[in-house]
C-alpha cells in the first residue's frame, strides 16, 4: 500500500515514458528511409528515371485534405517515392517512403531527404532545387512529388491544361485554373512577356457578405506579389488565407501553361 | 468425542464445498492491455522508415505520444463502461482508481502530443519556439479534423482542471460528475483527426480498421451495460421504497420493494449505484451496498447521514420510485479462499458485513465479525448481528472508544489474542480509509497474506 505514494507513481511513469520514447527514437535508423514500406507493386524493372504509374491513394481526393502517395520513381541507386500531406491547397508534410539505399547511398539519402522534404514544403511545388550529390535522388523525388500533387487536384482540371506554345518573346495571356475555395472561386490571369511574368490579375474571387472587403484588400496585394515575384511563391495576405492559398494555385496553373 | 470431531470434519468439507474461489481477471487483462500499447508501437515502427534529424524526432515523440494517448483513451473510457467482468470481479473500487490512473496518464500523454507535434512543426515550418502559437493556430485551421480535436482538447483539459484533489474537493460531487460527463463529448471530437491527420492510419489501412474496431467495441460495451441494461433491470423489477428505519442517531435503513429480485444476480456485498426520484435526488446517483442479503421481494441499504445526499434519505416518503444500477462490486463470498473468516467493519462500513455475516457459508465458530464504532450507540444494526450471531454459532466482537474517548487498540498482538489463529483466515474489510489502512497493517503484521485481505475502498 505505501509503495502506492502518488508522487512516486508519477516519477516511475514519467520515467519510463520519457525513456521509453527516447529509447525508440534512438532505435530507429538515422540514415535514409527504409524501403521496407511497398504499397503497390512496381511493375517491370528498367534502368533510367522511368516511371511506373502505382495506384495508391488515388485522385478525387478533395483539395481540402488528403495523404497523398506519389509514384514509384526509378533512378540509377534505387527507387524513390514521395508522400505528402496537402492541406488548404499547401503541402503541409512531405516524406520520402522510398529511397535509394545501401553504400554511399545511405548517408546521401539521409542527408538529401530532409532538406527535400523541407523545400517542398516551403515550396508548395515540385519545383525545387536539387540537393548537389543527390542529383538522381533530387530528380526522382521531384517526380514522383509531382505525380502525388497531381493526384490531389480535381480530376480533369490540370489534364486540360492547353499548352498553346508560339514565339516565346512575345506577350500571352493565359488564365489559370478555377480553385474553389471556402469562400468562393478564384480564377488569376497572367500576363507572361519574354518568360517573365508581367501582369496578374484574378478574374473570380470570393463575393458578398465579408469576402468583398476582403477580396478588395487582398486581390491588389497578391497581384503585386505575384509579379514581383515571378512566380506562385508568394506569402499569403494575413485575414484572407483561403483567397491566397486559391489564387496561388490558380496562379501556379496559369504559369505552368504559360511556361510550356 | 470422536463423533463430534467427524461431525466438525464433515461440516468443515461441507463447507469448502460451498466455497468456490474465483481468481480475480486483473493479470490476464493486464496482459492485454500491455500487449495491445506494444502493438500500437510497432505500428509507428513499421510506418517510420528512418529519423533524419532533431525535428523528425520531436514530431515522431509527437506521433508516439499520439498513438498511445489515442489507444489509451479508449481503454480509460473502458473502464467506467461497467461491464460486469471488471465490476464484479477485478472490483468496482480498483477499477476505478485504474479509472483515474490511466485517466491522469492519457491526459498528460495528450498534452505532451500537442506539444510535441506542434513544436515540431514549428521547426519544420522555420519558426522558432515562440512560434508554436502562431504553428498551432495554423494546424488546427489547415489540417483536417483538428478543429474538432481542438474543441476536444479542451474539454479533457477542462475536465482533468476539474479531477485535481483540490478543485474536486471543493465541487459539489453532481457538478463534478456532469463535468466528467464530457468525456464522452470530447473522445467523439478527438477521434476523428486521429484517423484523418495520424500519419500510421493514412498509410496502414489495417491499423484504421483496427482503431475504428476499438472506439466501435468500447461505444458498444458503453452503450450496453450504462444504458441498455439498467433501463432493462428498473423495467424488469420496478423498484419502490417501501419504508425508511432510523437505525441510530444519522443512520437510516431504507427497505426497497420490487419484483423477483432474485433475478438481479445480487450477493451479500454487492452494491447498487441507487437514484431516488424524489425532487432534489433524482439527478445522482450514489452507491450504497446491500446491508443484508437480498430476499425476492425486498433489499435494504443502510447509509450513514453524512453527505446532502444520504441526509435526503431520511425525508423519502414509501413509494418514491427508484432507478438502480447493479449489482457491483467484487467483496463477495466469490472471494473466499478458507474456511475461516474474518470480517472487520468500521462504522457504516458495516452494511456489506452485516449481509456476509448473515450468508458465508461456515461452520460453527468460522465465521468472526469485529465491528468498530465510536460509542455503543454508533453500532448500528447490533441487534440484528447478535441474533445472527446466536443463530449461526459465529463470533461477534465490538470495539468503540472508552468513555474517555480513547481510541481502541486495534494492533497485530490484540488481533491475534481475540483471534487465534488468524493467519488462517480470510478477512473481508470495509471502512473509512484511515481505518482500513490501520487494520490492513496490523492484519499484514498479525501474518494474513495480502492476498486474503479482502477489501473495497472508495477513496482515491
Amino acid at each position: 500500500m505505501r509503495k502506492s505514494h502518488p508522487l512516486r507513481r508519477i516519477v516511475l511513469a514519467t520515467a519510463a515514458t520519457v525513456s521509453g520514447v527516447v529509447l525508440l527514437l534512438s532505435l530507429k535508423p538515422g540514415g535514409g528511409p527504409a524501403a521496407s514500406e511497398a504499397t503497390g507493386a512496381v511493375p517491370g524493372a528498367s534502368a533510367g528515371a522511368r516511371e511506373s504509374a502505382q495506384g495508391g491513394q488515388a485522385g478525387g481526393v478533395p483539395a481540402g485534405s488528403a495523404t497523398v502517395t506519389g509514384n514509384v520513381v526509378r533512378t540509377e541507386y534505387g527507387d524513390v517515392q514521395v508522400r505528402i500531406t496537402v492541406a488548404g491547397g499547401r503541402i503541409v508534410r512531405a516524406d520520402a517512403v522510398r529511397a535509394p539505399r545501401g553504400g554511399l547511398s545511405d548517408t546521401k539519402s539521409a542527408d538529401a531527404v530532409p532538406k527535400l522534404n523541407r523545400q517542398a514544403v516551403a515550396a508548395g511545388s515540385a519545383r525545387i532545387d536539387s540537393v548537389s550529390g543527390a542529383t538522381y535522388t533530387s530528380e526522382g523525388y521531384k517526380k514522383s512529388l509531382q505525380s502525388a500533387l497531381d493526384r490531389t487536384e480535381p480530376a480533369g482540371a490540370s489534364a486540360a491544361a492547353a499548352r498553346a506554345s508560339a514565339d516565346p518573346s512575345a506577350p500571352r495571356t493565359v488564365t489559370g485554373d478555377v480553385v474553389r475555395t471556402e469562400y468562393g472561386d478564384v480564377q488569376v490571369r497572367v500576363t507572361v512577356t519574354d518568360g517573365k511574368l508581367t501582369r496578374a490579375a484574378a478574374v473570380r474571387a470570393p463575393q458578398g457578405g465579408l469576402s468583398d472587403q476582403k477580396t478588395a484588400d487582398a486581390v491588389p496585394k497578391l497581384n503585386a506579389r505575384a509579379v514581383a515575384a515571378g512566380s506562385a511563391r508568394i506569402d499569403s495576405v494575413s485575414g484572407a488565407t483561403y483567397t491566397s492559398e486559391g489564387y496561388k494555385k490558380s496562379l501556379q496553373s496559369a504559369l505552368d501553361r504559360a511556361g510550356g | 468425542m470422536t463423533t463430534t470431531l467427524a461431525g466438525g470434519r464433515a461440516a468443515r468439507r461441507q463447507t469448502m464445498r460451498r466455497i468456490r474461489p474465483r481468481r480475480s481477471p486483473a493479470v490476464p487483462l493486464l496482459l492485454v492491455v500491455w500487449a495491445g500499447a506494444a502493438a500500437v508501437l510497432w505500428l509507428w515502427w513499421h510506418n517510420t522508415p528512418s529519423i533524419a534529424d532533431d525535428t523528425a524526432r520531436i514530431v515522431n515523440a509527437g506521433r508516439i505520444t499520439g498513438l498511445l494517448a489515442g489507444y489509451l483513451m479508449a481503454l480509460v473510457v473502458l473502464q467506467m463502461a461497467r461491464v460486469p467482468a471488471l465490476e464484479r470481479r477485478v472490483g468496482s473500487d480498483r477499477v476505478a482508481r485504474w479509472h483515474a490512473m490511466s485517466g491522469r496518464y492519457t491526459l498528460s500523454l495528450v498534452v505532451a502530443h500537442v506539444f510535441l507535434t506542434m513544436w515540431g512543426y514549428a521547426r519544420q515550418a522555420g519558426r522558432p519556439l515562440s512560434g508554436l502559437v502562431t504553428q498551432t493556430v495554423e494546424s488546427v485551421e489547415q489540417l483536417p479534423g483538428m478543429t474538432k480535436a481542438a474543441v476536444g482538447t479542451g474539454l479533457l483539459v477542462l475536465i482533468g482542471l476539474s479531477s485535481v484533489g483540490p478543485v474536486r474537493r471543493r465541487l459539489p460531487y453532481d457538478t463534478w460528475y456532469h463535468v466528467h460527463l464530457l468525456t464522452y463529448a470530447a473522445v467523439f471530437l478527438t477521434f476523428w483527426h486521429q484517423v484523418a491527420a495520424g500519419n500510421d492510419f493514412a498509410v496502414e489501412p489495417v491499423a484504421t480498421t483496427f482503431w475504428y474496431a476499438l472506439y466501435g467495441g468500447v461505444t458498444a460495451l458503453v452503450l450496453w451495460y450504462r444504458v441498455l441494461v439498467p433501463v432493462r433491470l428498473n423495467l424488469r423489477h420496478r423498484l419502490r421504497v417501501e419504508a425508511v428505519i432510523e437505525e441510530t442517531p444519522g443512520i437510516v435503513s431504507v427497505l426497497i420493494r420490487g419484483r423477483r429480485l432474485h433475478r438481479m444476480g445480487a450477493e451479500a456485498g454487492h452494491f447498487f449505484r441507487w437514484r431516488f426520484l424524489a425532487p432534489g435526488m433524482r439527478f445522482s446517483s450514489h452507491p450504497y451496498s446491500l446491508s443484508a442479503a437480498p430476499r425476492p421481494e425486498m433489499l435494504r441499504i443502510t447509509v450513514k447521514a453524512i453527505g446532502d445526499h444520504s441526509a435526503g434519505l431520511r425525508a423519502l416518503t414509501p413509494g418514491t420510485r427508484v432507478w438502480a444500477e447493479g449489482p457491483y462490486g467484487a467483496l463477495t463470498a466469490q472471494r473466499r479462499s478458507r474456511g475461516k473468516v474474518l470480517l472487520v467493519a468500521g462504522g457504516v462500513g458495516i452494511t456489506p458485513m452485516r449481509a456476509l455475516f448473515e450468508t458465508l457459508p461456515g461452520a460453527a465458530g468460522d465465521i468472526t465479525l469485529l465491528y468498530r464504532a465510536n460509542t455503543t450507540q454508533d453500532l448500528a444494526l447490533w441487534s440484528e448481528l447478535a441474533a445472527i450471531a446466536t443463530e449461526r454459532g459465529a463470533r461477534l466482537m465490538y470495539a468503540v472508544n472508552s468513555p474517555e474517548g480513547e481510541r481502541p487498540d486495534i494492533s497485530a498482538e490484540n488481533l491475534r489474542r481475540k483471534v487465534p489463529d488468524i493467519e488462517r483466515h480470510d478477512v473481508f474489510l470495509c471502512g473509512p480509509p484511515g481505518f482500513a489502512q490501520s487494520v490492513f497493517e496490523a492484519l499484514r503484521d498479525a501474518g494474513v497474506p495480502a492476498r486474503r485481505i479482502h477489501q473495497e475502498s472508495f477513496e482515491m
